[in-house]
């Protein structure tokens, strides 16, 4: 995957870079207008990491250029603003989603896999993991040809998990992508326990590989190659 | 007490005092001129007596003629002064009058002017009294009076009605005055209008409650910017610190202890966020910023909200009892998501392990209950950053929950009963 990092704020960008990195993606970065919109035009990318607010210009003028070129890359929008219009007028403008700051690594990950998913996997809506079968448009799991039956969070989960594989996903993470960042039961994370223990047991009883791994107390990794 | 009412009632003693004092000099007044006329009359006839007794020489007959009588008595020489007084006079019935006849013997005394002089005749020196009767003179007096009074106070109804009639409408620019200042709130976007008025004085008071609306609302927008501002300037380092976080986890191996403190910072920096986020919204609510307005199905709302909570309740072994009837609202789903999250979430969090909660919703109320401490909670639940002590909330859930209410026109209130926390948001005060 190639994905261009359109963010002025060093730390931030600097994180996404390292995260994205890791994983065999290929990463850019811009952190100014003129820079990102010379890359824009150079280059094509899977998905743009797209901050609104930029030194220099509007960061909606960059999405604006990309689409009046026809061009067909992903575009995410991250801004620190959490309004309602700007969020419309980012999708309606051809945004493929939009992530208000501040949010988990792993969050940014699997919404972006998530277009690369869509923009890659035209008409195929098999996303396949080793034994493990998704059916994103059925929302069915199978391992081999055996039906995973999971609740709608347990689905959820092992869709966030796959997306961020080889990561540590931290609690607060997981909590805030099940249930919002609205949700303030940072001190009793063992429903979350408890999901994890259902997923793997439904999908080892189906024959899967036992993939999550507890991490240090602080989170899950999902492993696997 | 009313303007009016205080005028009226200053203005209705001091002219009753006012009548009062120059009802009695206008009578004495009348009385006087009155008096002094009759005093002429009582002169021109002791002169009439002198020039009689100056001619012939002898007293003239005492005769009666109307209201008037003359009596002569001897008296010693010298003894008489002349004066004028009040006295009575006899007043004999009139002979054909057959009504009155019986009533008394023969006639009545009634009031009168009397004069006292002297006169010599011959060498004997005679006291004379003539009196008059004053009885018309009173009359008229009366008569006078009663009309002068009848008028000033003809006059006074007049205006006292008047100025009810044209001081109501006088204070009517004043009244919508004091109707708008009531209605005023810095937060809201409507303005205090012009006053169309031809008083000066309710025109410059109407101008100075404009400008001073204006000067409180600039302040408190300028109060908001900054709060908004601050808010959105701390989201990027907070971003970076989370993202800093994430990245950390993945550099492997890890102590207890080291896990134990990454866990403590993600914990305070997401409720950092939260509260942050709720700073933001808390601002945007009183912008009306999120204004995008649909027709809400609580019903179905709520039961995903439920849902949503499925675990959390199971984790604190809550019993949770709910009974949803139909319910459409016009308002925006997300602030109505966040209103149903906080108060779900709060009966959740302040609710003890094995605890109840109840969710009923019904055509005019939304009611939230929960089991937890057995103590009411203060009334300053509502403020901003009131937080019950060990909360890990925010300290603005409630404050915003509020706001979203009163945004959409319901009210929210809390109560304590019979060992249940009891939030209740009311629809009928609003549009539904």
């Amino acid at each position: 995957m190639k994905i261009l990092i359109i963010e002025d704020e060093k730390g931030l960008r600097e994180s996404i870079e390292e995260y994205f990195t890791e994983d065999g993606n290929i990463c850019e970065t811009a952190s100014d207008y003129q820079t990102a919109m010379t890359k824009v035009n150079l280059y094509r990318y899977d998905c743009i990491l797209l901050d609104i607010t930029l030194p220099g210009g509007n960061g909606i003028n960059i999405l604006k250029s990309l689409k009046e070129n026809g061009h067909p890359d992903g575009v995410l929008i991250i801004s620190a603003k959490n309004s309602l219009d700007d969020r419309l007028e980012g999708l309606n403008l051809g945004a493929d989603d939009y992530l208000v700051k501040p949010f988990h690594l792993s969050e940014l990950k699997a919404r972006v896999s998530a277009i690369i998913r869509r923009k890659t996997f035209s008409g195929s809506n098999l996303l396949i993991f080793n034994e493990i079968t998704i059916d994103l448009l059925a929302k069915e799991v199978k391992v081999d040809k055996t039906l995973v039956k999971l609740t709608r969070k347990e689905y959820a989960l092992l869709l966030y998990f796959i997306a961020n594989k080889g990561k540590v996903v931290s609690k607060n993470a997981i909590a805030e992508h099940l249930w919002g960042d609205g949700i303030d039961m940072a001190n009793n994370f063992d429903f979350i326990y408890s999901h994890i223990k259902n997923i793997r047991k439904k999908l080892m009883e189906a024959g899967s590989n036992d993939y999550i791994q507890a991490a240090y107390g602080m989170g899950y990794k999902f492993t696997g190659q | 007490m009313r303007l009016l009412a205080k005028y009226n009632r200053v203005n209705l003693v001091t002219t009753i005092i006012m009548i009062l004092i120059t009802g009695a000099i206008y009578y004495q007044a009348i009385s006087w001129i009155l008096t002094n006329q009759k005093d002429k009359d009582l002169a021109i006839e002791e002169q009439e007596v002198f020039d009689y007794v100056r001619s012939n020489h002898q007293l003239p007959q005492t005769f009666e003629s109307n209201d008037q009588q003359i009596t002569f008595a001897e008296a010693a020489p010298g003894s008489v002064k002349r004066e004028f007084v009040n006295t009575m006079y006899f007043k004999k019935w009139d002979q054909d009058d057959v009504h009155e006849k019986h009533r008394h013997k023969n006639g009545e005394y009634e009031s009168g002017r009397g004069l006292i002089t002297s006169v010599t005749v011959g060498n004997k020196y005679y006291k004379i009294l003539i009196v008059e009767s004053k009885v018309e003179t009173e009359d008229l007096i009366r008569l006078i009076f009663t009309i002068t009074i009848g008028v000033i106070l003809l006059l006074l109804l007049v205006l006292l009605v008047t100025n009810r009639l044209i001081l109501n409408r006088l204070w009517q620019p004043f009244y919508k005055i004091m109707k708008e200042l009531r209605l005023f709130s810095v937060a809201d976007t409507r303005d205090i209008p012009k006053l169309k008025t031809s008083i000066d004085e309710f025109k410059e008071l109407n101008q100075v409650v404009v400008e001073m609306a204006s000067r409180a609302k600039h302040d408190y927008k300028d109060l908001k910017t900054f709060a908004e501002n601050a808010s959105h300037e701390l989201l990027t380092p907070i971003a970076v610190i989370n993202s800093k976080l994430d990245t950390l986890i993945q550099t492997e191996n890890f102590s207890d202890r080291q896990s134990k403190l990454l866990n403590d910072l993600y914990s305070a920096v997401s409720r950092l966020n939260r509260l942050n986020q709720s700073l933001l919204l808390l601002v945007k609510i009183e912008n009306r910023l999120l204004h995008e307005q649909k027709r809400i199905n609580l019903h179905e709302l709520v039961e995903e909200m439920i849902i949503q909570f499925e675990e959390i309740f199971q984790a604190k072994d809550l019993k949770l009892t709910y009974r949803l009837g139909d319910k459409e609202i016009y308002a925006s789903s997300y602030l109505v998501e966040i209103l149903l999250n906080n108060l779900i979430s709060n009966a959740i969090r302040h609710n003890h392990n094995g605890g109840e909660v109840i969710i009923n919703l019904t055509d005019q109320h939304l009611l939230i209950q929960n089991t937890g401490d057995q103590l009411p909670l203060p009334n300053e639940i509502f403020t901003r950053f009131h937080k019950s002590s060990g909360s890990e909330g925010s300290g603005l859930g409630l404050t915003i929950s509020r706001q979203i209410c009163e945004n959409f026109g319901f009210s929210l209130n809390y109560y304590f009963k019979e060992g249940y926390h009891t939030f209740i948001v009311d629809f009928k005060e609003g549009h539904s």
